[in-house]
Formats: C-alpha cells, sequence, structure tokens
C-alpha cells in the first residue's frame, strides 16, 4: 500500500477516526498494531511473519536478557554450564530451548527435504538460545538478537549476491563445486524474494536488544507496544529508523487530539506527496530511459539524468519520510527527522548529517563508536570511516556497485576532513563553491548507485567524459520543479528565511501543490528506498 | 572522565530540533487549521468551476454527421458534452457500440447518417457510438456521463458479438487488457477478467463520479496525447536517442489548438481504405461461436441494466438487434443463436421494450461479424424504415410513449 496510492486514503479514513475514538480506552495500541500489520500484509501476507517472527524473537531475547545478572560472572564457563541458571524463568528457556534444539535437529536430518535448511537454521538458533539460558549471559541473547537479525538480513537481501560471486571464484579456478541458490533453501511454497523494509525494522528491532543490553532504555514489558515500535506503519518501509528511547516513551499513552497536530501533519504529507509524486515519479522516467540503456546516449543526456537522478532520489526519499512524519504527526507521534537541504552541505561529512540522518546516527551510534571512533588517530579514524561508509553502502543493496558507492562516500568525507585542516580552504574558499562541489561529487557517486551494474557505471563514467554534448533535453517543466524547490531550500537557509513564513504564500504554494497533483500528476512505481 | 563526543560528521547548521518539539524540515510548508480551511476552499471553488469556464472557453460545434473521434474515444467528459449540446426536438440518439459509431466507415457512411438521410419526417438521428464500447461499459458510460439522456428518443444497439465467447463476455477468469475499461463495474458485479489492482478501480470510480477528474482526462486525451502534462514533456518521438520533441513545448499554446477532430481523409475508413471489404474476400471462413448462456452473461446482464437505466429516464427506447452476420456462423450454430435472439425478444418484450430484428444483410456487405460496410449500413437504414414497428416508433413525435 502506497502513500500515495488511493487504497492507502481509505485505509486512513478508517485508521485515523478509530484512533482517535480509541485513545481514551487501553486498545489504541492493539489498533496502531492491527493497523500496522494490515499496512505491511497488504504487500504480501506472507512476509507479516517474517515481522512478527523478528519482533518476537527481539521481545523474548530482552525479556530473557533482563533475568540474567548486568555484569558477566567471573566464574569459569564450565562450571557454569554444570550449575545452570539460578532464575526459574531462565532454567523454563533452557528446557525448552534443549528440547526444541533436539526436535529441530531430528527435523533437520529427518523431516522433508524442502524443510530441513529452515530446521537447520532454527537448530542453531534455539541451541545458542540454550546456551545463552545455561550461562544466564546477557551477551550470547545480544549476540543472538544480532545473529538472528543479520542472519535474515544477509539471507533475503545478500545471499544470492554472495553465493553468486563465489560460484564465479569457483568458476575462474575451475573448480567443479557450486553454492545452490538460496532459493533452494525456502520452506516449500514460499518464493524467495526481499521482504520490504526488511533493513529497516530489522534495524529498529536490533537497535533496541542493543540500547537494552548497555542500558540505554527501559525494557518494554508490554509486548504489543514492543510490536507496534517494530512496525508503526507510517515509518515501516523506509524509515526514519527510530530508537526506542524515541519512540517507546511516546507509546505509553495516547496522544490527545490536537487540530494543530492535524494541520502539522497534513502539510508535512502534502510536500512529501508533491516531492514523489510531481518530482520523483516524473523525473524517473527521464532517469529511466537512460541508465536503462546508457549506450545509447551522450555525455549531455547521461550527465543531465544522473543530475535528475540526484534529484529523484532525494525527492522520492525525503518525500516518503515527509509523509510518514506527517501522518505520525496527525496522530501526534514525532518522527526524526531524516533530512535537511542536503545538497546544500559544504562538506561530504556535513551532508552525512543531513541526509538519511537517521541512518547515519544508526551506524555512528552501533558501528562507529563500537569501532573506537575518533579515539586512535587520525588514521584509525579514517579506517573506522571507512569501514562504515562501505557498510553503508552494502546496507543499501548486494551489488558491488553500492560498496563503491558507500566507498566513494567514505574517501569524500575522508577529503573533506583533510581540506578542512587548510586555512586556506576553511576561511578563503566561498561556501558556494564548496557547495558546488560537494553536489558534484555526490552526484558523481550517484551514478554507481543507479547504475544497473558495474560494466553501466564504468560506461556511464567514461561516455560522460569521453562523448559530445549535445542537447539534454531534460524538460523545461522539470527543470522549473526542481529549481522552485531547490529555491526555496535555499531561501530557507538565508536571511530571508521570514519571506517564507507569509500566511498567503503559504496559502498559495499548498493550493498550487493540491492542483498540480490533481491536474498533472501520472502513475508511478514504488519508493526507490522499498528495494531496501 | 566523560567520553569524548563521537561523530561522524559536524552537525547541519539548518535547524535545530526544538527542545522536546517538532522540527519540520526545510521544505515543509506549515500550515495552521485556518489556513488549510483556506486551502480547501480554494481548491473546491476550482475543481467546481473550472470544468463549467472550459466549455464556455473550448471551441466545440458539431456537425451533423458527428461522432466522437476515434482518438478521443475515451474522452468521456466530451462525450457528456456532446450530449448535453444536442437539444433539439427532432434529434433521436442512436446508442451502441463501434457498429453504431461504424468501425470501418466514414462519418457519412454510418447508420446515424443514412437514418437521417431517409427520414420520412426529417428527424435527425445523432451518432452516439463509441468506438470499443460493449455493454458492460455503456453502462457505466450512460450511468455516470448520459444524465442528460432524459425524455429523449433512444435506438439502442443489441450487439450479440459480446455474448459469442467467455473471452468476450469478459467472464472468462483469466485477467485480459480491454477498451474502456474505466467505465466497467470497478467492485460489482466481479468481472473475472479485469484484473486491476485496487488503486486503479478507486480511481476509476471517481473518474466517473468527479466531473473535475474527467474533464482533467478530457484534457488529457483532447490536448496530451492521452498523457499527463509530465509524460507529454517527455512523450517520446520514436527516435534512437528520443529527442522529447515537447520538452521545450509550451503547454498553454497546446491548449489553443482546440479539439482534434477526425481526419479529413482517414486512410483505414471509409470506400477507398483497404480494410473496406466484405469478411471473406481474404479467404475467411465460418467461425464456431462458444455463446455464452445468457442467464449468466455479464454483458447481457449490463444490456438489460442500460435498457432499464434509459427507461427509468423517461426515454423512449427502440432496441435494434443485430443484424449479426449469419453467413459467418458455422450452421451447426445456427440455432442456437436464433434461440438467443428469441431469448432477447423474449426479455424485451417483457420489459415492455420496442425491439426490431432486420434481417441479416448480403454477406458481401458485412466487414466482420457485426460491422456493416457502408452499403450494409443504408441498406439497414432503409430495411428499418420499412419495418412497420420501427416506423411507427419514429413516427411517434418526441415524449410520447
Amino acid at each position: 500500500m502506497l502513500f500515495f496510492k488511493w487504497p492507502f486514503l481509505l485505509f486512513m479514513l478508517v485508521v485515523l477516526p478509530v484512533f482517535f475514538s480509541l485513545r481514551k480506552t487501553r486498545l489504541w495500541i492493539p489498533w496502531l498494531l492491527l493497523a500496522s500489520y494490515f499496512f505491511y500484509g497488504w504487500w504480501n501476507p506472507y512476509y507479516l511473519l517474517l515481522v512478527i517472527y523478528s519482533t518476537a524473537l527481539d521481545y523474548l531475547l530482552v525479556a530473557l536478557m533482563d533475568h540474567c545478572p548486568l555484569a558477566e560472572q567471573p566464574t569459569p564457563i564450565a562450571s557454569r554450564i554444570a550449575r545452570g541458571p539460578v532464575d526459574r524463568f531462565l532454567r523454563a528457556a533452557f528446557t525448552v530451548a534443549a528440547v526444541l534444539t533436539i526436535l529441530l535437529v531430528c527435523g533437520a536430518l529427518l523431516g522433508p527435504p524442502s524443510l530441513r535448511p529452515t530446521f537447520a537454521a532454527f537448530a542453531v538458533l534455539v541451541f545458542l538460545m540454550a546456551a545463552g539460558a545455561r550461562l544466564a549471559s546477557r551477551r550470547i541473547w545480544l549476540f543472538i538478537s544480532i545473529f538472528n537479525n543479520l542472519a535474515l538480513l544477509l539471507f533475503f537481501k545478500y545471499a544470492r549476491f554472495v553465493v553468486q560471486n563465489l560460484n564465479q571464484v569457483f568458476d575462474s579456478l575451475n573448480v567443479a563445486f557450486r553454492f545452490a541458490d538460496p532459493s533452494t533453501l525456502m520452506p516449500h511454497g514460499f518464493s524467495y524474494i526481499l521482504p520490504v523494509g526488511i533493513s529497516f525494522f530489522t534495524f529498529q528491532s536490533m537497535s533496541y536488544t542493543i540500547d537494552f543490553y548497555f542500558g540505554r532504555v527501559q525494557r518494554e514489558r508490554n509486548f504489543l507496544r514492543f510490536a507496534t515500535f517494530v512496525c508503526f506503519f507510517p515509518q515501516l518501509m523506509a524509515g526514519p529508523i527510530e530508537r526506542a528511547k524515541q519512540i517507546l516513551p511516546q507509546f505509553q499513552k495516547a496522544p490527545p487530539f490536537e487540530l494543530a497536530n492535524i494541520a502539522d501533519g497534513l502539510s508535512l504529507f502534502l510536500v512529501g506527496l508533491f516531492k514523489k509524486v510531481a518530482i520523483a515519479n516524473y523525473l524517473a522516467i527521464y532517469v529511466d530511459r537512460v541508465y536503462d540503456n546508457p549506450e545509447a546516449f551522450g555525455g549531455a543526456r547521461l550527465a543531465m539524468a544522473t543530475f535528475a537522478f540526484a534529484w529523484q532520489i532525494y525527492f522520492d526519499f525525503s518525500g516518503y519520510t515527509d509523509m510518514a512524519r506527517g501522518l505520525a504527526r496527525m496522530m501526534g507521534f514525532n518522527l526524526v527527522l531524516n533530512f535537511k537541504n542536503p545538497y546544500l552541505a559544504s562538506g561530504l561529512g556535513e551532508f552525512w548529517s543531513r541526509w538519511h540522518i537517521s541512518l547515519s546516527t544508526w551506524f555512528r551510534d552501533y558501528l562507529y563508536i563500537p569501532l573506537g571512533g575518533n579515539r586512535g588517530g587520525t588514521l584509525f579514524t579514517y579506517r573506522n570511516l571507512l569501514i562504515v561508509f562501505l557498510v553503508s553502502g552494502f546496507w543499501h543493496g548486494s551489488a558491488w556497485t553500492f560498496l563503491i558507492w558507500g566507498g566513494l562516500h567514505g574517501l569524500g568525507v575522508i577529503l573533506t576532513r583533510e581540506l578542512e585542516r587548510s586555512q586556506f580552504y576553511r576561511d578563503r574558499v566561498p561556501i558556494y563553491v564548496k557547495r558546488a562541489w560537494v553536489f558534484l561529487y555526490v552526484c558523481f557517486a550517484w551514478i554507481f548507485f543507479r547504475a544497473a551494474s558495474l560494466d553501466d557505471a564504468k560506461l556511464i563514467v567514461t561516455r560522460i567524459f569521453t562523448t559530445a554534448w549535445h542537447d539534454p533535453r531534460l524538460p523545461a517543466l522539470a527543470l522549473a520543479l526542481i529549481l522552485l524547490v531547490w529555491l526555496y531550500e535555499i531561501i530557507y537557509e538565508s536571511r530571508l528565511q521570514d519571506l517564507l513564513k507569509f500566511s498567503s504564500l503559504r496559502v498559495g504554494l499548498a493550493t498550487f501543490m493540491v492542483l498540480y497533483l490533481t491536474l498533472c500528476t501520472s502513475g508511478g512505481g514504488a519508493f526507490i528506498y522499498f528495494q531496501f | 572522565m566523560p567520553a569524548p563526543i563521537e561523530t561522524i560528521s559536524p552537525p547541519a547548521k539548518a535547524e535545530k530540533t526544538p527542545p522536546g518539539g517538532f522540527a519540520f524540515g526545510a521544505t515543509a510548508m506549515r500550515l495552521s487549521a485556518r489556513q488549510w480551511l483556506i486551502v480547501i476552499a480554494l481548491v473546491a471553488l476550482v475543481v467546481t468551476s473550472v470544468p463549467r469556464i472550459w466549455k464556455a472557453y473550448e471551441p466545440f460545434h458539431p456537425g451533423p454527421d458527428y461522432r466522437i473521434p476515434y482518438v478521443l474515444s475515451k474522452d468521456y467528459w466530451l462525450y457528456q458534452r456532446r450530449l448535453e449540446q444536442t437539444s433539439g426536438e427532432n434529434n433521436i440518439y442512436i446508442v451502441g457500440d463501434s457498429v453504431i459509431w461504424g468501425e470501418y466507415v466514414r462519418p457519412d457512411g454510418t447508420l446515424s447518417h443514412f437514418l437521417t438521410e431517409q427520414s420520412p419526417r426529417h428527424d435527425t438521428y445523432l451518432n452516439c457510438g463509441v468506438n470499443g464500447l460493449f455493454p458492460l461499459a455503456m453502462e457505466g458510460l450512460m450511468r455516470n456521463y448520459a444524465q442528460t439522456l432524459q425524455h429523449k428518443r433512444v435506438i439502442l444497439h443489441c450487439n450479440l458479438l459480446w455474448m459469442s465467447s467467455p473471452r468476450a463476455d469478459l467472464s472468462e477468469p483469466k485477467p485480459q487488457a480491454f477498451n474502456h475499461s474505466r467505465l466497467v463495474p470497478q467492485f460489482m458485479p466481479r468481472i473475472p477478467a479485469y484484473s486491476a489492482d485496487a488503486s486503479e478501480r478507486i480511481s476509476a470510480f471517481l473518474d466517473s463520479h468527479v466531473q473535475f477528474f474527467a474533464w482533467t482526462n478530457h484534457l488529457q486525451i483532447a490536448y496530451f496525447d492521452q498523457h499527463s502534462l509530465p509524460e507529454w514533456t517527455l512523450q517520446d518521438d520514436g527516435s534512437n536517442p528520443p529527442s522529447y520533441p515537447n520538452a521545450y513545448r509550451n503547454p498553454i499554446e497546446v491548449l489553443k489548438q482546440g479539439i482534434p477532430s477526425e481526419p479529413a481523409n482517414d486512410p483505414d475508413r471509409g470506400p477507398a481504405s483497404r480494410r473496406h471489404k466484405p469478411w471473406n474476400s481474404g479467404g475467411a471462413e465460418q467461425t464456431h461461436f462458444d455463446w455464452v448462456d445468457l442467464d449468466h452473461s455479464l454483458q447481457w446482464n449490463a444490456f438489460q441494466h442500460v435498457v432499464r437505466l434509459l427507461k427509468h429516464r423517461g426515454n423512449d427506447v427502440m432496441v435494434v438487434i443485430g443484424p449479426f452476420n449469419r453467413h459467418m456462423i458455422a450452421p451447426e450454430q445456427v440455432a442456437t443463436f436464433d434461440a438467443m435472439i428469441a431469448q432477447v425478444q423474449k426479455w424485451l418484450g417483457q420489459s415492455h421494450v420496442q425491439y426490431v430484428t432486420p434481417d441479416t444483410l448480403p454477406s458481401e456487405m458485412y466487414a466482420d461479424a457485426s460491422h456493416p460496410l457502408t452499403q450494409g449500413y443504408e441498406e439497414l437504414a432503409r430495411e428499418l424504415f420499412v419495418n412497420q414497428t420501427f416506423a411507427n416508433w419514429a413516427d411517434r413525435g418526441r415524449g410520447a410513449k
């Protein structure tokens, strides 16, 4: 169910009034959860099982963690295994996990062939749970949560990429062995397709267990509330990736109904809708034709398609985020800001504090800092930055092009830092020059993000710089729309900001957007970030 | 000792989230509830008034043999406007599919043209056929775009071709693409061959119930080659690489060009065209039709609804059944076909609807199973005026029932 399609409007026309009417009862959280599951199940009901499984497991793991001592026990592992857990809950967990392990191992050895890989995977997981319960170790529960969430991601998102690359290596080494395609591991009747939003809900759920492990959040005892946090429908598919400490407190008490919230939410939603439907979907037509057949186009068209893609992905993703935040706001919830005029950044580092902020901060808190952050000198910091950006690139997709895209951004951040060390660059280079080169660098990196393959990316880069530049034919209307939003953002960051507060300007622009959407919109595909 | 502050990047200088507040973001425009009310009022004003104002601005003067041009077949707003602009006492409206519209003939070779020409009372028979229409779509067209067809004399054409197979009847449970899908019932009754998603169905429903959307479609169909404005600016001209000839064109200039009319010398229609030839001239043989049981036919059911709707609106309805190209039916199926005709006649009789079943035309006057050629239409018009039932009906004045 896409935010800009009619069924979603009907969905909201049911969800919102019922939500408001239930807010004085205890049913508002179950209602939100039901709505969120319905929203997700609309895509594919089978996917829902995955969300429920991931949610239930992390809920259980945190509950088990809560029964373990805060500090790891100094006694040797062997004696801890022999003694077993003191806590009754952990003892019961051990018994159940041990029995399940045996059953699953039997299933993996003797069960129906199509289910054996699934049984084997769960046998490993349950065995680890038995070990965690026996050792009463918070660390093992954390490990299981990370292992499980990453395993889901790895299997559904990266397994085919890894298998294909390994098989290519075997091929080049003349080794006859081949890994089977991951689809052969799926239980009977289930197709191997990437579940929508898996990168978002797994990261969100995982952040809760990590935060609980480090004592940053309280345990959420209400399963329904926790499940609603994991799959809150406005941000379920493509973020922003919320933290438990930001959202769970908001779910403790139903927010009051306020007309101002509805107005604010509608304002955000309208702008997001306009960005997605009027601009991103429009630019997508131009971009897709060029990027689907790059050898047919010359330098100007390829460069312009890259420029257009830079705006397409920005309007697509920030449009989704605006809509998500608007929907949540209508209900009285606040989701974090995910974009702050990224194309006005004057450094690559600053770009990442303006682009997909919730992901940047996630990687900062759960990868960069655990790696050591900037506490080990310049080279150590740069190593960590590069690792973070490579992982971030790979998070976006299972292809070498995404890794290169991440690597380019990592190098760009390092380069910016080095440039900022020089007083000349810091103080004498005008900000618009810095903004221009950052924008061009980001556009260059987008080539690798958007290209269908590494060969295509190389071809596009080569042709941009080697073929003649003719008329790019980006429609005047598209250019005007981009410039309109760009101008708005520039004014927003300038001393003329107060101009945008004129009531008549806002009313006029909102009316224009509604009418434009009604008159001039075309169909369009799903949001780009849904594939991540 | 406090841990050093660690960031991947310096914080942006843009908007800061107020403590405990809500950061809007640079492109968000915060409107108050009152401002939203003003926006809603302005939008409502535009939505209700612009299509009406447009009618005054846009020249549209359909002539005596006017039919909705082929390229505008899906412009239902124009169809509605055409009906609104014809309110003469002597007008008789002929509603139907491409048989009435005249698939193989020019505007002066259609049934409406010959009926007007041969009419003893000098009535004007208006071609209200739509190319590609079928009963399920006709029901939607009549219900939502032909409200002005009230207390008029209407000839309704019944084409049994639409019941000649489960596929034509759209009752085959296999998704298929067909014309005028936005006119068919979107939710009830369920059409097995129609596989649009919920969004498309709701959109089609709104198109037919909100004038503004129908008008928007009119603009797209009549001026922008059936595209939205953004798509039109990127319309591919077939060259490699595409040169997008509309990329820098002014759309206002396009709107000034007026509604497209039928080409003066349509190479696909009329006696001079290559398509205008008898059905069996290319070696076509008799066909086995997989006739649908009328009791379970979606198309027949829809046709019944159309008849009831037109009668309910006070129209004086005359149904013309066929004439189907009987020469094309395999001999062993003729009895089945006759039984179907009898069933149709029986229902019309029971519903107190006047009907005629013209004799089958000579074989060489058909272009295919149901479409006559120019001489066929002329012959059919003659035959209709000879038919006493039809002649009496045509002889009655407007409003008589």
